[in-house]
């Protein structure tokens, strides 16, 4: 696979209650994004949206959004899944060789509907939805409680998750204001209110309100546009059975399948030692684990022993993960964001020293059914 | 039945499907607030109240738009100007839509015009004087607002409009 | 640089207004056995790779991908879905074209589905909703609800083709009569295509000018149908399709440009598009897509054309905007014969989307007939040897538009 450059990116910060009308926040992000990285609107070739119509409100999600976003007389399409497989889309466009400069934006703004029962819309509409018991959070509880069982681990192991990312995201100035918390501890996570048992309050990642925006360009031209871009060296995703009980939640086998390819791609053979910077989506807090051990990164049921701190052994969602704001949609790019802003040494105040190649995943569906990783790399 | 009303259907080849169970539920979400940013109108809403129309303009492509925009998507910048525009306008187009009267039950043919006021690069949607003849609608119709008496500072304060003598002389 | 990508096989089920017998991911199945059957060297665990699509508020299933994972064979597998409005299903087939080009490690077929079933879910609340944002913003500006209404009745799809019709009709000075044999031909060639929806062998043009307005100048009988349908496109590398089928098509050229929404701008603006049969984006996405796949001339050079024409007057005011016949001239071209099927340019010979409209799908049927008709395997095959052909489809508010060029050479690699 050849290389391409992310020349540039930009985030609006999360909002729980944004102040924000739908079309200037996605301006901010994609406008903000040309700004950082010197770029004119005819420079755009191409532009990827990642928006879905459920969490918009309306039909064709991208009809509107066409001028705000930068793609007027652009090629234009919209990718609705995570805002990680938008920029897949865009790295296809990309390496097609067809096009010098892709934006993807994705985001949405959950404070405008009820996030968790348009979720609901997910579940097979025959047998699942009329039930209603199935939505993405007894979902979690369903995945949590499988992983507890299979691999012996506790309760608070999988709360000491939330309690770093939400250390994690108290230094990340974009981060969500709720999901600050710097003197967090274990015991606040499990007191709080229930989700669905096991899951409680602070182990879910919460909907937010904001949009990002990336900029894609092929070696060449990204040489040209920044200094230090940073590369996308491998990417690999993969979707896994539709029905709960056909899984065996404990593990995620697509991820799995994801990794394997991502590594392959980028030429990785020992991702434990090899990876300096992990930003996983965990939608949830114990998802963090299994995707770490998805990875490798960790033997399976051993990812709670895992040092993950910033300055640990392999610094894992040092911007807060999700859990430290999850905008539908855009939470995968964020992910991916946070690990370039790693890579080119921006991300002050939770930097993560001397990071060479970072993974960043996206998911979607009821317990991350589809995974995609991308492996990045700085120019030094 | 009025034969407007009246659904023809042409015959076609048809074939029966087996039909298997179906579950009746409903799928649209019940409620969504649309968000939006009302700053950049506050200024025309304003002009309003005065009977006066006032379009911003792009500095980059020197577009004007009428309502007002918030983002120029030519150019990926915000409009920054703003200009004066006259009440006349012309019809950009028409499309005839044929709505029941709630009064009476009869259909009537209603015309729905896009209007580009003269001095604006945008047309927006409105609709002509009641009253008038469905068949005398064109393209490029000359047009004037016709004001409400009270303005209060809102779209409606322009009613409909009304047609005005086309003074342009027929090339033919 | 890219990958030469060819179109090995594409299928179809049976189109229909209420496919009761199947649900969604049944029908989605019924497509692809019928798309890899005319592969018999190919298995659906040869696939590399899946890209869907469909418009999900129609069905009320939110990404129901997920839910077709097994009726797609897409388990463990890659699998991307891209949904643009009414492109859908040619965005679908541009991702699926870009999917094999990129040459990620690994992907070298991919199958694109695209599929709707209007039956399950209330289309035309699904359209409205299209714009309820911008409307309800209009309201805020103090339209009342009242007349907002009435716009909204002239504002979902055949408003804005209503508008685009007035356009079209006053600037190539063209009758009711010049529709009406749009429709006449395209029902008429659907009754020559197994899974199209509304097959009338026998209508006439007097028979169409005889139903009622929906909205003037558009007539019921001259309005596509809703439909129930998928379609799905097989595409490889140069190389795995000369093992796959006898003619492979080489996708030569892809654009799908986006211009602003015509009749309603974002946040209840206006739209600059004054003049909805202008067509900006169109015109781009053919220069984009002609001069990737080398083509000069494109009357002279493109032998068949699968234009995405819910509305007659949009097939002749696409023919025009595709640079395929000099403008306002498209109407004699219908009138003399240079569209039918034995004739000089055949166009939409699959009955196109005035007969069938599932539409997900159908701007995916339109590069799939298409190519079948270089292929030769069309159920309405022309008679005269088709060597490049194009699809194209629109969508949104007339601001989307996708265009795929193919031909059965591949692309001279002069760039």
């Amino acid at each position: 696979m050849e290389k391409v450059g992310i020349v540039g990116f930009n985030q609006v910060k999360m909002y729980s209650d944004a102040n924000y009308g739908r079309y200037e926040m996605i301006f901010e992000a994609v406008r903000g994004a040309l700004d950082k990285s010197g770029l004119k609107k005819k420079d755009i070739t191409t532009v990827i949206s990642c928006t879905n119509d459920y969490y918009d409100g309306r039909t064709i999600s991208n009809l509107f959004t066409v001028e705000v976003g930068g793609g007027y007389l652009a090629d234009e399409s919209k990718c609705e899944m995570d805002g990680a497989h938008a920029v897949l889309y865009g790295l296809m466009r990309i390496l097609s060789g067809n096009h010098k400069l892709a934006v993807i934006w994705s985001g949405s703004m959950p404070s405008c509907y009820p996030y968790h029962s348009t979720r609901l819309y997910e579940t097979d509409p025959t047998w699942e939805r009329p039930l209603g018991y199935v939505n993405d959070i007894t979902a979690g509880g369903f995945q949590m409680r499988a992983y507890m069982e299979k691999f012996g681990v506790s309760k608070e192991e999988i709360a000491k998750v939330a309690v770093k990312n939400r250390k994690n995201a108290a230094k990340n100035p974009l981060a969500l204001a709720e999901a600050q918390n710097a003197n967090i501890t274990v015991e606040d996570v499990l007191n709080s209110e229930i989700y669905s048992d096991p899951v409680t309050e602070l182990m879910v990642a919460q909907p937010c309100d904001s949009i990002a925006a990336i900029l894609l360009a092929p070696e060449r031209q990204a040489l040209k546009i920044t200094d230090n871009p940073v590369w996308i060296t491998g990417v690999g995703y993969s979707q896994e059975a539709y029905y709960l009980g056909e899984r065996d939640l404990s593990i995620s086998k697509s991820m799995e399948i994801a990794g394997k390819t991502a590594f392959t791609t980028a030429g990785i053979k020992d991702p434990k030692n090899e990876i300096d910077v992990a930003e996983l989506f965990e939608a949830y807090a114990h998802e963090e684990l299994i995707l770490a051990e998805a990875l490798g990164l960790a033997d399976k049921g051993k990812a709670a022993n895992l040092n993950s701190e910033i300055n640990g052994d392999l610094a894992i969602n040092p911007s807060g993960g999700a859990i430290g704001g999850n905008p539908p949609c855009a939470t995968g790019l964020i992910r991916i964001i946070e690990a370039a802003k790693q890579l080119r040494g921006e991300a002050n105040g939770y930097q993560v020293k001397g990071a060479k190649k970072a993974i960043a995943s996206g998911q979607i569906g009821m317990c991350a059914q589809n995974n995609i990783l991308f492996t990045l790399e700085g120019s030094d | 039945m009025s034969k407007l009303t009246q659904r023809k259907s042409l015959d076609y080849i048809k074939k029966d499907y087996v039909r298997t169970r179906t579950m009746p539920g409903s799928w649209y979400l019940s409620s969504y607030k649309f968000r939006f940013n009302i700053t950049h109108h506050q200024p025309m809403l304003e002009k309003l109240k005065e009977k006066k129309l006032i379009a911003n303009q792009c500095s980059g492509c020197n577009r004007v738009f009428f309502p007002p925009r918030l983002v120029c998507g030519q150019c990926l910048v915000k409009p920054d100007r703003w200009v004066d525009i006259r009440d006349t306008a012309r019809v950009a187009t028409y499309a005839i839509a044929y709505l029941k009267n709630p009064d009476t039950g009869q259909v009537e043919e209603k015309p729905m015009i896009l209007v580009q006021h003269d001095g604006a690069d945008t047309c927006s949607i409105a609709e002509l004087a009641p009253g008038i003849n469905v068949k005398d609608t064109y393209i490029g119709m000359p047009i004037k607002a016709h004001w409400k008496e009270n303005a209060t500072g809102g779209l409606m304060d322009i009613e409909y409009y009304d047609p005005i003598p086309d003074d342009a002389k027929d090339i033919e | 640089m890219g990958r030469q990508v060819a179109i090995v096989s594409a299928g179809f089920c049976e189109h229909s207004s209420k496919r009761s017998d199947v649900n969604m991911p049944e029908l989605v199945n019924e497509a692809i056995r019928d798309c890899l059957k005319k592969v018999p060297s190919l298995g659906i665990s040869d696939i590399d790779a899946f890209v869907t699509g469909n418009m999900p508020a129609f069905e009320g299933a939110n990404m129901p991908e997920l839910w077709s994972t097994d009726w797609m064979g897409a388990r463990n597998k890659p699998l991307l879905r891209v949904t643009t409005g009414g492109t859908t299903g040619g965005t679908v087939a541009i991702a699926g074209y870009y999917n094999v080009t990129a040459g990620l490690p690994g992907i070298d077929t991919v199958l694109a589905i695209a599929y709707e079933q209007q039956s399950q879910g209330d289309t035309s609340v699904g359209l409205a909703s299209t714009a309820y944002g911008e409307i309800s913003i209009l309201n805020t500006l103090g339209i009342d609800y009242d007349s907002l209404s009435r716009i909204l009745s002239a504002g979902a799809a055949i408003g804005v083709a209503a508008y685009q019709a007035t356009n079209y009709m006053s600037k190539a000075r063209i009758t009711e009569e010049d529709l009406a044999r749009v429709v006449v031909h395209n029902r008429r060639m659907a009754a020559k295509n197994w899974w199209a929806h509304l097959r009338m062998p026998d209508l006439t043009i007097e028979e169409v000018l005889d139903t009622p307005y929906v909205q003037y100048p558009l007539r019921y009988g001259m309005l596509c149908p809703a439909s129930d349908g998928a379609c799905a496109m097989l595409f490889t590398t140069e190389e795995k399709a000369k093992d796959m089928c006898d003619i492979p098509v080489y996708v030569n050229g892809v654009a799908s440009v986006a211009n602003e929404s015509a009749v309603l701008g974002y946040d209840g603006s206006g739209s600059a598009q004054t003049d909805p049969s202008a067509q900006i984006g169109a015109m781009r996405s053919s220069e984009l897509a002609y001069s990737q796949a080398g083509i000069s001339f494109p009357r002279k050079e493109i032998d068949y054309a699968e234009v995405y024409s819910p509305f007659p007057n949009q097939e002749l005011m696409w023919l025009e905007k595709l640079g395929l016949f000099e403008e306002t001239t498209a109407p004699q071209m219908y009138e003399n014969g240079t569209t039918a099927l034995d004739g000089d340019l055949p166009v939409n010979c699959s009955g196109g989307v005035n007969s069938t409209n599932a539409i997900g799908a159908s701007a995916m049927e339109r590069p799939a007939v298409a190519a079948l008709q270089i292929m030769g395997k069309a159920d309405n095959q022309v008679p005269k040897t088709v060597h490049t052909s194009i699809g194209h489809g629109w969508g949104g508010s007339l601001n989307l538009c996708t265009l795929m060029v193919m031909s059965d050479e591949p692309k001279r690699k002069w760039r």
